[in-house]
């Protein structure tokens, strides 16, 4: 029994651990902290929908589509809303009050549109599979090969591409990148594309898993900044750690407690990183003027 | 005429919520996102005296607010020492463990099914039931609010509280208190916020935690920065657009199912523009520098 909780907790972990790896990479070049990112994450799974469902397009093609839909809008928020306030060198405050913002208007306007009920994908129940005793879907292993995949995936990035390189320098100093003629504009659009596809690729997997509704974004942004404080702020592959660590966590806590505290003890845990161990698991222990 | 004075007694509830919001927000420069914590407190708090010792509303509404400034501590504490993002994170998985207390605690609130049939308001014989009496008393309560925030922000403590919201440093250079006067800032806001619950208690009859949510937290915030913080005039302007701005859309003819949706959507496109353009709000003061 315990084995298959365990399970389960990791691949719920992968799936945070996804959307954390986006949140992360976004945060920790931009330092924005980006809850319109929930939106991304929403959309996506709502263009999913609308080609699967109501244009009645195949799967791989309506897939192609949910994760370009949250691509395209991530860029869009950067372009619009974000850019300029950069250029302006507006402070963190006026960033997140703006990606609130933009956080209410798409959500709003996807229940307008669907409407505020659940909507399923999936057509019925998912093949299963057993592993000594564990059982897992067709759907929860698809979710867990994304995640290994798109994790190496990302060190490459990181590791072996001019990308990744302009990546980690932003991180550690976003004023020298400009200085040494970098297109800093494009490389943020960069950035927002490639952390908008990791939240679009868990989305449209959770969507097809388990259905959508208007407010699926929220939790899911929460449990990614969440993960990126607890693994550690300013390295790039922490997250991930941080958001397998709740995954499990939220699982022991189904199996021994009850599901209905999973996300309470996921901010216990926030708080208690917050105020005993700030940089996180892995993170660098960063003077506070450092880090404003 | 029913209508209009149930949405004046509303924007009475909220007009509180959001002057006591504005203390932290706009006065302390702490951005919080916790603020539907402390009115759900003060609406349970209040409640759960009224209806489980008898006590009359008055001193039940005297205990809500204890408790709620109580509760503020938590979240003073961590606001000591957690900068920007950090501290808008913690306020925010406050908010959250407040609402699943409030959710899973069956034993206490009774959780998802609410508390029913909540006794009204009575002050001396007279049962405040109807309502135009409403309107008076929470009127009433918002007045009395309103000029005790005037009289705190003018005072030397709301001048402290801008000083350290402009620079913290240079404020405790100037020998002030910052951990006292945030903490004192987080007690009044919190106490405040949940006379507000009360009231909505009262007037409602019935309060279940979906009314305390962490995108309740984001309407209230949103009614602020629209309006504007750091003075008086803003978190008005903020309280009187949200009375106009649905009776514009209907006035539009928007169909009731979307008109929510709509309203939040001009909440929400207000805050982008007014961030880029204005940031201090339609009439506030405070420019998130």
């Amino acid at each position: 029994m315990i084995l298959q909780f365990i399970a389960n907790g990791i691949i719920t972990g992968s799936i945070y651990a996804l959307t954390a790896l986006g949140f992360g990479l976004i945060y920790n070049t931009t330092r924005i902290f980006h809850i319109a990112y929930g939106a991304v994450y929403t959309t996506s799974a709502y263009v999913f929908y609308t080609f699967y469902k109501i244009l009645n397009l195949p799967l791989f093609v309506s897939v192609i589509a949910g994760i370009a839909g949250g691509v395209i809008l991530g860029i869009l928020i950067e372009m619009i809303v974000y850019y300029p306030l950069y250029k302006r060198k507006a402070s963190s405050g006026i960033f997140i009050i703006s990606s609130i913002g933009v956080y209410i208007f798409i959500v709003n306007l996807i229940a307008m549109v669907f409407g505020n009920e659940v909507k399923i994908l999936s057509p019925g129940i998912e093949k299963t599979y057993e592993f000594w005793g564990i059982i897992l879907t067709r759907i929860q292993l698809i979710e867990f090969g994304g995640f290994l995949i798109m994790f190496l995936f990302y060190i490459f990035l990181l590791k072996r591409t001019s990308f990744g390189k302009m990546v980690r320098a932003v991180a550690s100093n976003p004023f020298i990148l400009p200085s040494f003629g970098v297109n800093v504009r494009k490389l943020r659009i960069e950035i927002f594309a490639a952390g908008s596809f990791f939240a679009s690729l868990s989305s449209c997997m959770v969507a097809w898993d388990i259905g959508m509704d208007p407010h699926v974004g929220m939790p899911v942004l929460l449990v990614s900044a969440v993960s990126v404080i607890v693994g550690g702020v300013g390295v790039f592959l922490s997250p991930a750690l941080g958001g397998l660590l709740i995954g499990l966590t939220q699982s022991l806590v189904v199996w021994r407690i009850s599901a209905r505290w999973e996300q309470a003890v996921t901010f216990v845990i926030l708080i208690l990183f917050l105020l005993f161990r700030p940089q996180g698991l892995l993170g660098i222990r960063k003077r506070v003027e450092e880090v404003l | 005429m029913n209508y209009l004075l149930h949405i004046l007694i509303m924007i009475n509830i909220y007009a509180i919520l959001v002057f006591s919001l504005n203390l932290l927000v706009g006065y302390g420069g702490l951005l919080s996102l916790a603020h539907a914590a402390f009115y759900g407190i003060g609406a349970y708090g209040t409640t759960l005296l009224m209806m489980g010792i008898g006590v009359n509303f008055f001193p039940a509404l005297v205990a809500g607010i204890l408790m709620s400034s109580f509760f503020a501590l938590f979240i003073a504490y961590p606001s000591l020492r957690l900068k920007g993002d950090y501290f808008i994170l913690a306020s925010l998985g406050f908010q959250i463990i407040v609402f699943a207390v409030l959710y899973n605690w069956i034993g206490l609130t009774r959780g998802p099914y609410g508390i029913p049939g909540i006794p009204r308001p009575r002050l001396f014989s007279l049962e405040i039931d109807s309502l135009p009496e409403f309107f008076i008393f929470t009127g009433v309560i918002f007045l009395l609010v309103f000029f005790f925030i005037r009289i705190l922000c003018r005072s030397p403590f709301g001048r402290a509280l801008k000083a350290i919201r402009e620079d913290e440093m240079t404020a405790s250079a100037l020998g002030k208190n910052i951990p006292s006067l945030k903490i004192w800032a987080f007690v009044i806001s919190a106490g405040v916020a949940a006379i507000s619950g009360a009231l909505y208690a009262g007037y409602v009859t019935y309060i279940d935690p979906t009314s305390f949510t962490l995108d309740e937290s984001i309407f209230i915030l949103s009614i602020l920065l629209v309006g504007g913080s750091g003075n008086i005039k803003g978190p008005l302007v903020g309280a009187v657009f949200m009375i106009i701005l649905p009776e514009a859309l209907r006035f539009l003819g928007l169909p009731d199912t979307i008109a929510p949706n709509v309203r939040q959507m001009i909440y929400g496109f207000l805050l982008v523009i007014l961030m880029r353009y204005r940031p201090q709000g339609l009439a506030g003061e405070y420019r998130f520098e």
